[in-house]
């Protein structure tokens, strides 16, 4: 039961990290590799946010609308001219990166910053205490995912955003302001990332560098998962499984290298991943 | 009027010249650290530690009459640029001594310079133990000073027989881990779990889930500074994990930046800011007054720099010179008392150390409720002796 939980759970926490390169890799067709900085940004919202005296909560819209602005002014200055040189754009976010971890550095300095507690405490199931924050953070995946999908499927921007994955020449032929979508879409993107900034500081030190780790393993599942979130979905399942399988039963040295070990496997063998099912 | 009042001033000016003359060269004292790369959160307190030393000892007329100087450089925490920083150091700077506190990788990778160059080393920093060299002395500790206040205060106090063990998958991590089960073990108790999770990595999830079966009396952790510290510590909280919990690798800094999460934890080490000394509270004040708004927390890793620097000045005034091999022999024979007490580097080029068991308060301040006094580092070196 302990298993599944930890197994549930950290498909969660994957999912949640993830999710916002899946956006911006299924329209925009690149990799955001500035997605750790963006995971950083969210959690020196948090940070600010404790600072302020603010309820710790609060950070969680507060990183979506900071991460999706600046999100939105990286697009229109950096990102823009590169849609069609996807090798320069990786380049381009890479540095946009390492730059934003550099002024974070400059205005906090780098030293691991305190945050807020979420919410503290323990639930007690079948007799032992699991992390309640844990929990809420498999709560908060389902909710984004479920509100992800309704965007997807349900909204006229879902619709547009579709059209431009299937085939962009035409969605802007038949009158799409593709570059709108574009905007938009990273703008998203950025939010999701930041707001999983806030939602990891439970889980992790909040330092200038934090984002790396989780940057490696969230491309890695995008990847595997191309541009579907029902594939996302699958792929951190799968792999968050495996890495609490082997950490618990082999290594937790091994664990940590399951999902970059699969995620090759899976493409080997399967050049479009997850997303054919 | 006669020329005689012009020439005496002359000449009162010329004797009084020349002692200033001579004093115009400094003894140089080089400070390899790493101000980037892992270290560069630890660095700036050790600069400013031997800042104050160096103003205070030139304050009461230097060492032999001259004043000391600083050269500061940068090894980037690892192996690479100490090797750059200690042959820029000794070779074009000419520093009559090294003193400083350093990342393992980068003391073995200054080595070979410190003993072609013929110059003293003092390393600064706790560290893994059993390095050794002619010229290489240390008044930090090893684990073999660090760890048994914890495991006996464990015992005795919290009536502990089982331990579980987690650590940063590197050579300090392991090391100290090593050495605690083996420790452990000699007492009688019983090491119920022993896992690693590599420097990067921040899901410690199944690891505490395999903590929480083992159901141990005690938890001893050895991280990687920083981040993995405060990570873990975050989730085994997260995980409701309340056991009497011994962090090896936690400092006061890193402790108030885990807020909350670090109340209750047990530490060890040879400073403390709560030490209720006249010496350590002269000290923080002068800190205080020196740096003020911008002073970096003292530590168990800058107040050995500041206490080294006064080692070296008795060092040389008992050698009556700089020269390296007189100072060698003078080195271990000499006492210095600062912040941590009185102390030498008397055992096999090691320091006996008075060690602290702290333990983290609620507002993050670190209580003493222990104090070992004179620990033994054990045989460091046996052939040095």
């Amino acid at each position: 039961m302990l298993l599944l939980l930890d197994i549930l759970t950290t498909a969660a926490i994957l999912f949640v990290v993830a999710i916002g390169l899946l956006a911006v890799f299924g329209v925009l067709k690149i990799i955001n590799f500035a997605h750790g900085a963006w995971l950083t940004i969210g959690a020196y919202c948090a940070v600010v946010t404790g600072k302020l005296g603010l309820n710790p909560w609060a950070a969680l819209p507060i990183a979506f609308v900071v991460g999706a602005a600046l999100g939105g002014l990286a697009e229109y200055v950096i990102i823009r001219p590169l849609y069609r040189r996807p090798l320069d754009a990786i380049l381009a976010t890479w540095g946009l990166g390492i730059v934003v971890g550099q002024l974070i550095t400059l205005a906090f300095g780098r030293d691991v910053q305190l945050t807020p507690n979420l919410l503290s405490g323990t639930v007690e199931i079948l007799g032992t205490g699991y992390s309640a924050y844990r929990l809420v953070a498999l709560v908060a995946a389902l909710v984004i995912g479920a509100v992800f999908a309704l965007v997807i499927e349900r909204t006229r921007l879902g619709l547009s955003a579709r059209a431009v994955i299937m085939n962009e020449t035409l969605a802007r032929s038949l009158g799409l302001d593709t570059a709108r979508v574009r905007l938009v879409v990273f703008m998203i993107g950025a939010g999701l990332a930041a707001l999983a900034g806030v939602l990891l500081t439970p889980l992790t030190s909040v330092d200038p560098t934090m984002g790396v780790g989780w940057l490696i393993g969230a491309f890695m599942l995008v990847m595997v998962a191309d541009t579907s979130f029902l594939a996302l979905a699958a792929a951190c399942l799968v792999f968050g499984a495996a890495q609490v399988l082997v950490s618990t039963f082999v290594s937790p040295v091994l664990g940590s290298i399951a999902v970059a070990v699969l995620a090759a496997l899976v493409l080997r063998i399967s050049p479009k991943g997850f997303s054919r099912a | 009027m006669s020329t005689r009042p012009l020439v005496g001033a002359l000449a009162a000016l010329v004797l009084t010249a020349s002692p200033v003359l001579a004093a115009e060269k400094p003894i140089v004292i080089g400070v390899p650290v790493g101000l980037s790369g892992a270290n560069s959160v630890v660095a700036p307190s050790v600069v400013q530690a031997a800042e104050l030393a160096v103003e205070e000892i030139n304050a009461g007329g230097g060492v032999l009459g001259r004043k000391l100087a600083l050269e500061v450089a940068d090894d980037a925490s690892g192996a690479a640029g100490a090797q750059k920083a200690f042959d820029a150091l000794i070779y074009q700077k000419k520093v009559d001594v090294i003193i400083a506190m350093e990342t393992s990788a980068a003391r073995n990778a200054g080595l070979p310079a410190v003993t072609k160059g013929r110059v003293p080393y003092i390393y600064t920093s706790f560290y893994e133990g059993h390095s050794c060299n002619k010229n290489l002395f240390v008044n930090g500790w090893v684990p073999e000073q660090q760890v048994p206040p914890v495991i006996d205060a464990f015992a005795k106090d919290k009536n502990a027989k089982t331990y579980f063990l987690i650590g940063s998958d590197y050579a300090f991590g392991r090391g100290m881990l090593a050495f605690t089960r083996a420790y452990i073990e000699k007492t009688g108790a019983k090491v119920v779990g022993e896992e690693y999770l590599p420097m990067d990595g921040s899901d410690w999830t199944a690891i505490i889930s395999k903590l929480k079966e083992a159901k141990p009396d005690a938890l001893v952790t050895s991280t990687a500074g920083g981040a993995p510290n405060v990570t873990l510590t975050k989730q085994l909280r997260g995980a409701g994990v309340t056991l009497p919990y011994a962090n090896l690798a936690v400092d006061e800094g890193t402790a108030k930046s885990m807020g909350k999460d670090a109340d209750g934890i047990y530490l060890s080490a040879s400073y403390v800011t709560g030490i209720d000394s006249p010496q350590n509270k002269a000290f923080l004040a002068a800190m205080e007054k020196k740096f003020g708004a911008g002073l970096r927390t003292p530590n168990d890793l800058s107040v050995p720099e500041y206490e080294a620097i006064y080692l070296y000045k008795a060092a040389v005034e008992k050698a009556g010179s700089t020269e390296t091999a007189k100072v060698l022999a003078a080195l271990p024979t000499v006492t210095a008392t600062g912040p941590r007490g009185t102390i030498g580097m008397s055992k096999q080029h090691h320091a006996p150390l008075t060690m602290y068991l702290g333990q983290v308060q609620g507002d993050g301040s670190v209580k003493v409720v222990g104090t070992f006094k004179d620990v033994d580092p054990g045989e460091q070196c046996p052939k040095l002796d």
